[in-house]
């Protein structure tokens, strides 16, 4: 199912690409918790009020009172989306259309070794960094809110927050992962991998700034992912995660078949 | 029985590019020279028979199992050197041989050794770095660590200096004397003739003709024996034209390129 030395190699290849996100999301998270604070939140909230459209396209809105619906204001709506995002494009795109654009993708395949290995193989390295990006984010979140404003986090609520946050990204990294898999050209994989996300992103942005663009958000896959609701338990929320999730499934196992059954011209 | 069988393979890429109804057959312990000027499908019949592309028409099979459905089994006993050389340029050649070897699970009683040795290769640096015949080495280091019973070689000596050549030509001939089944291709007439038992042409991606190494000598090779006024002379004229030497005689032969013996099938048509 699963090719150790493949795997073990792509990991190595991700692991720069981790710690640098991990990094950037680490300062992100320290600084935003640690301005959690009513004085502050009144200086946010004036920032809204001079511009809420500029904030809100950002997933920033005003009245977070609790630590988790701050977090979800400042961090789910920006932050925590767009890095993890852009580490699948960039995993996504080099983990099979690189190889079959460089002519590598012949030693992958020139060995006992199914095309589906290697497929499932280099999903796992995407969803492995994915969840690893996630978990770290998580435990990072837990600790630096324990430790600034002890017992002010409710942990389910967090762990349920990322749990949804995981599904959104699981799905984006679905999306780089067929368009990796379907085009043997990296100009054409980035272009849909990097390009779709980043339309979704945009197109989210417009929809949560001005209430004429709001019929957007059915447009966008950023609508499934609905942190507020998910903190505060709605059921849509947790049929929007389980639409991501279901999609990202049926994605990897499209992105699967189509790199088992297409022509390399390596 | 033939171990690699193509029968009416076709691909048509339009515009005439493509191939074109090829079936060739690689008898068991047999070394196969697959000759063909640059484009004329050498490759793309070596994409099919690796897996790599689905037969639009025709099948190929090796050791009786079909080259799409059943690649992965196929690689099992196959060694493949790739035409054109595009290895993990992140990689040293150590490291790379060490993933193929583990990828390929080949085990500890693998073949690299000898092969770095043969080829007198060090490759400790990093493969970016390599020049075209290193990176030509590791290929032949990767495809040969698992001592495949099947060949397919793919212009194998390209970027590899005259001496290195000569040592590659040896080694096929040890496979060969193991048993082994080999597909070599080529643009070079004299590479192949120095190593295959039969030749397949191919051109405009149809095969033009298969025939016996022999057949193809005495068909291509003008010998020509010039008889000279001293013994001296005819030394003199023995090394400059890399004739046969017997007193005042010297035997030469003349070569003809690829080029026109391709065009001694086509006739005047030769570049239709």
């Amino acid at each position: 199912m699963l090719s150790m030395a493949l795997y073990k190699r792509e990991m190595k290849g991700s692991f720069k690409l981790l710690i640098i996100f991990g990094a950037v999301i680490s300062m992100y998270v320290s600084i935003i918790i640690s301005m959690y604070d009513p004085e502050m939140m009144a200086t946010l909230d004036s920032f809204y009020e001079v511009m809420p459209e500029l904030m809100a396209s950002v997933g920033m809105s005003t009245g977070a009172t609790s630590l988790i619906g701050f977090m979800v204001s400042y961090l789910y709506g920006f932050i925590l989306l767009i890095f993890p995002m852009v580490f699948c494009i960039l995993r996504g795109n080099g983990l099979i259309a690189k190889y079959a654009d460089k002519g590598s993708m012949v030693t992958l395949l020139a060995a006992p070794v199914k095309r589906r290995t290697v497929a499932i193989t280099q999903m796992s390295v995407l969803i492995s960094g994915i969840l690893l990006l996630i978990l770290f984010t998580t435990g990072l979140e837990a600790i630096i809110a324990e430790t600034s404003f002890p017992g002010e986090l409710v942990m389910p609520e967090l762990l349920k927050l990322n749990a949804s946050l995981l599904c959104l990204h699981l799905f984006i990294g679905s999306i780089c992962f067929l368009a990796s898999s379907i085009f043997s050209d990296t100009k054409y994989s980035i272009a849909l991998g990097a390009g779709i996300p980043a339309l979704m992103y945009i197109l989210q942005m417009l929809a949560n700034a001005g209430e004429k663009a709001e019929a957007i958000k059915y447009v966008t896959f950023f609508t499934l992912f609905d942190a507020n609701g998910i903190a505060a338990n709605e059921s849509s929320a947790v049929f929007g995660t389980l639409a991501l999730l279901i999609g990202a499934i049926a994605l990897y196992t499209i992105g699967t078949a189509v790199f088992c059954r297409k022509d390399l011209h390596i | 029985m033939s171990v690699i069988n193509v029968r009416n393979l076709t691909r048509d890429y339009g515009a005439g590019k493509g191939i074109f109804d090829v079936s060739i057959q690689v008898k068991k312990g047999e070394v196969f020279g697959f000759l063909g000027p640059n484009g004329a499908g050498k490759t793309t019949t070596i994409r099919h028979l690796m897996g790599f592309i689905k037969p639009k028409a025709g099948d190929c099979q090796i050791g009786g199992l079909d080259c799409w459905k059943h690649r992965d089994e196929i690689q099992k006993r196959l060694g493949y050197i790739p035409g054109e050389i595009s290895f993990f340029d992140d990689m040293s050649g150590k490291e790379f041989l060490k993933f193929v070897s583990d990828y390929r699970n080949a085990g500890k009683d693998n073949r690299i050794q000898e092969m770095l040795e043969r080829f007198e290769l060090d490759p400790k640096g990093k493969m970016k770095k390599m020049s075209k015949g290193m990176k030509q080495k590791i290929g032949i280091v990767a495809a040969f660590m698992h001592d495949p019973d099947i060949l397919i070689l793919d212009e194998p000596t390209s970027g590899l200096d005259p001496l290195m050549q000569n040592r590659f030509i040896e080694l096929i001939a040890e496979e060969k004397k193991r048993g082994k089944t080999i597909l070599l291709s080529s643009h070079m007439f004299e590479e192949v003739e120095r190593t295959c038992d039969r030749i397949g042409i191919i051109r405009n991606g149809k095969t033009v003709t298969v025939d016996s190494v022999e057949t193809l000598r005495e068909r291509h090779m003008h010998t020509y024996t010039v008889h000279l006024d001293s013994p001296e002379l005819a030394e003199c004229f023995a090394r400059d034209f890399d004739g046969i030497c017997d007193g005042n005689a010297v035997t030469v032969a003349a070569k003809q390129s690829l080029e026109t013996i391709f065009m001694s099938y086509y006739g005047g048509e030769g570049n239709a």
